[in-house]
């Protein structure tokens, strides 16, 4: 009983909470901002910081939810949080990516087990677009097939300054499709540009 | 139509109490579809499995059939102590009854009684082991035990039931009619499992939208069915007579009371809309329900399946080894449709690649039932799923078990294709899980009451 109440306060919350807007004046968490600044300064692009992020996550890169924080030798970047809903209330997984310097999907590998063999392939990473959202001066592609750590997420891609940037949530219990669709259009209406050299 | 949110909320509340639940819904949600002419009342099928008047439209430049919207199944035992030699004069009335209200038609009403082999074994065994088709090619009767299948999951319930009735219409209210005028009317049926659903429109992802169903706002607007991809075209539907026990000569009817008669496969199978549609990107969807490497156009739905698109074994197994993968449709083809042009009992000339099976299946939010008389066997759960039943008319059991065999990648060839069950390479197989099967006998119309209570 404890836990599907937890569950139901869960996805009440995700559902009711202020998303402030990304307009005029938004800035970035003051306990959130350095560690995305210091994204930016080492890619040495701009990021985006999210303003509102599904609960239970916060996006302090390194603190409690933070999951994976990887940056490639091509500058590219995974930001990553994940709750695990240990008590029954479901994960709840979000994430960041970058890749500065280029507009195109990339290409994610392949691997299959069929029988005693292994069948080896690549696919775009981000694939089946199903519409745009338009957000500010975003312009975003939403992407309903992903691979590696967007598998099974719902994502969306928009070009800035000559790079791609994407984020992306799992589709998990608590959050079905819809909810999930709902999530990511708060979290897009929310986000904050951080240029490196700020 | 488009309805407003109260409209919608009010007339989901209503539809709660109402007989067909959300399924009454459909008819708020969308047109019905067009009949362009009425059928003529004139003398029956023979058969009980085929309907008269079902148009045929065009789409992406296939033909499609366009199938009853509404549909139910009945599962039942006979009711303890029914006498037979009274019961069937009854039934026979009620189903008369009714064929004098509606003709056989889409718009009107088409009931189609199975039989299952406890009903055989129980009430008619004796006539039933002289009279019962015999399958030639598989030296086996007709009508063998409802078994499993490699992909289905550990726990899938073969069901026994005496006799399933599948009524479909266009109208709620006839089907609405019928069942009255057969289970609450007569007193010889002792239900065991309502099934309901629909098919066609732009019903699927309007009433899985509705009921809530995860994944539903990923069904492509339009399609026919969950999964996105229209089944009922006209070359892939065996045509008319061609799955009855004596059109291609696969059966012996012994005595000949079952001419016209056929075989009936009945299963409920939930379908995972999320992991279809968030983890097969079109092309793929399109490779694992066709065939690897099929080019269509993007987010087609109508996919030509005629007789020149037909995969043959060879060509399925080449598929495996070069992609690691089969297609649903190419696999199932290797069994399901004629392997060289052949002549019927009745002098139709059916061509090479035609197809045998006849599918009636139609989707569902059943979960898995939309009622039971048995919730904790059946594994009945509240809230909307979505699902297939799935029924299918074959010339006999062996036949319908080929079919279901290759699409696990057992080919009648004897070929395997090594997939662990519900493995990415079998694509379909591996968002649907199998809940409810069973095999029946569906006898001529005019033994269809009793079938050999009078023998």
């Amino acid at each position: 009983m404890a836990i599907a109440a937890a569950a139901a306060v869960l996805v009440l919350a995700a559902d009711t909470a202020a998303a402030p807007a990304a307009g005029k004046g938004a800035v970035c968490p003051a306990v959130w901002k350095a560690g995305w600044v210091k994204l930016a300064q080492k890619i040495d692009a701009p990021v985006y910081c999210p303003t509102w992020m599904p609960n239970p996550l916060d996006a302090k890169i390194g603190g409690q939810w933070t999951d994976i924080y990887s940056i490639g030798k091509d500058r590219s970047y995974l930001v990553s949080f994940l709750a695990h809903g240990d008590l029954g209330s479901g994960d709840v997984h979000v994430n960041f990516r970058g890749y500065p310097g280029r507009t195109a999907i990339p290409k994610c590998a392949t691997v299959a087990i069929e029988g005693n063999r292994v069948v080896r392939g690549t696919v775009n990473c981000f694939a089946d677009p199903r519409g745009t959202l338009k957000v500010g001066s975003i312009l975003a592609t939403v992407y309903t097939v992903n691979q590696d750590a967007d598998q099974w997420h719902v994502l969306y891609a928009w070009h800035h300054a000559g790079s791609l940037y994407t984020v992306s949530e799992h589709v998990i219990p608590p959050y079905t499709y819809a909810q999930v669709t709902r999530n990511l259009k708060k979290l897009m209406h929310s986000l904050v540009l951080i240029e490196p050299a700020q | 139509m488009k309805l407003t949110r109260r409209q919608l909320v009010a007339g989901a509340a209503g539809a709660a109490l109402g007989a067909a639940g959300i399924y009454e819904l459909a008819d708020k949600l969308s047109e019905s579809p067009a009949r362009t002419a009425a059928v003529p009342l004139g003398p029956r099928p023979p058969e009980q499995h085929v309907l008269d008047g079902v148009p045929v439209v065009v789409e992406n430049g296939v033909e499609v059939v366009v199938p009853p919207r509404h549909h139910l199944v009945v599962t039942a035992t006979l009711k303890p102590g029914t006498d037979l030699a009274k019961a069937q004069p009854e039934l026979e009335h009620a189903l008369r009854e009714l064929e004098s209200r509606y003709e056989q038609t889409p718009a009107g009403l088409g009931i189609t009684l199975a039989w299952g082999l406890p009903y055989f074994d129980r009430y008619v065994s004796a006539a039933a082991a002289s009279h019962l088709p015999f399958d030639r090619r598989a030296q086996k009767p007709a009508l063998l035990p409802t078994r499993s299948f490699p992909s289905d999951p550990h726990g899938t319930l073969l069901e026994e039931n005496d006799v399933a009735l599948l009524i479909r219409s266009d109208r709620l209210e006839h089907i609405e009619d019928a069942r009255k005028t057969l289970l609450d009317d007569l007193a010889v049926f002792e239900p065991r499992s309502l099934r309901r659903g629909f098919v066609g429109g732009d019903l699927p992802r309007k009433l899985a939208v509705a009921a809530g169903v995860p994944g539903a706002d990923l069904i492509p607007p339009d399609s026919e069915l969950f999964l996105g991809f229209t089944s009922t075209q006209k070359a892939g539907l065996g045509p008319r007579r061609i799955a009855n026990f004596e059109t291609l000569g696969l059966v012996d009817l012994r005595g000949g009371y079952f001419r016209g008669g056929t075989h009936m496969h009945l299963s409920h199978i939930f379908e995972d809309l999320e992991a279809w549609y968030l983890n097969f990107a079109f092309q793929e969807r399109v490779d694992t329900a066709f065939r690897p490497g099929l080019k269509v156009a993007e987010n087609a739905q109508t996919v030509p399946q005629g007789p020149k698109q037909v995969a043959s074994a060879q060509e399925v197994e080449r598929d495996f080894k070069r992609a690691g993968r089969f297609g649903h449709s190419a696999s199932i083809q290797t069994s399901s449709r004629l392997l060289q042009d052949t002549t019927g009992e009745d002098g139709t000339v059916y061509v090479k690649g035609t197809a045998i099976p006849q599918r009636a299946d139609f989707n569902t939010l059943d979960n898995p039932f939309a009622w039971s008389a048995d919730p904790e066997r059946d594994g009945m759960v509240a809230g909307a799923a979505a699902g297939v039943h799935f029924v299918v008319f074959n010339p006999s059991s062996d036949d319908f078990h080929r079919n279901r065999l290759a699409m696990d990648g057992v080919l009648p060839d004897g070929t395997t294709m090594p997939l662990q069950a519900g493995a990415r390479g079998q694509g379909f197989n591996s968002v649907l899980r199998t809940t409810h099967r069973q095999n029946f006998l569906v006898p001529p119309r005019r033994h269809r009451s009793f079938p050999l209570a009078e023998v």
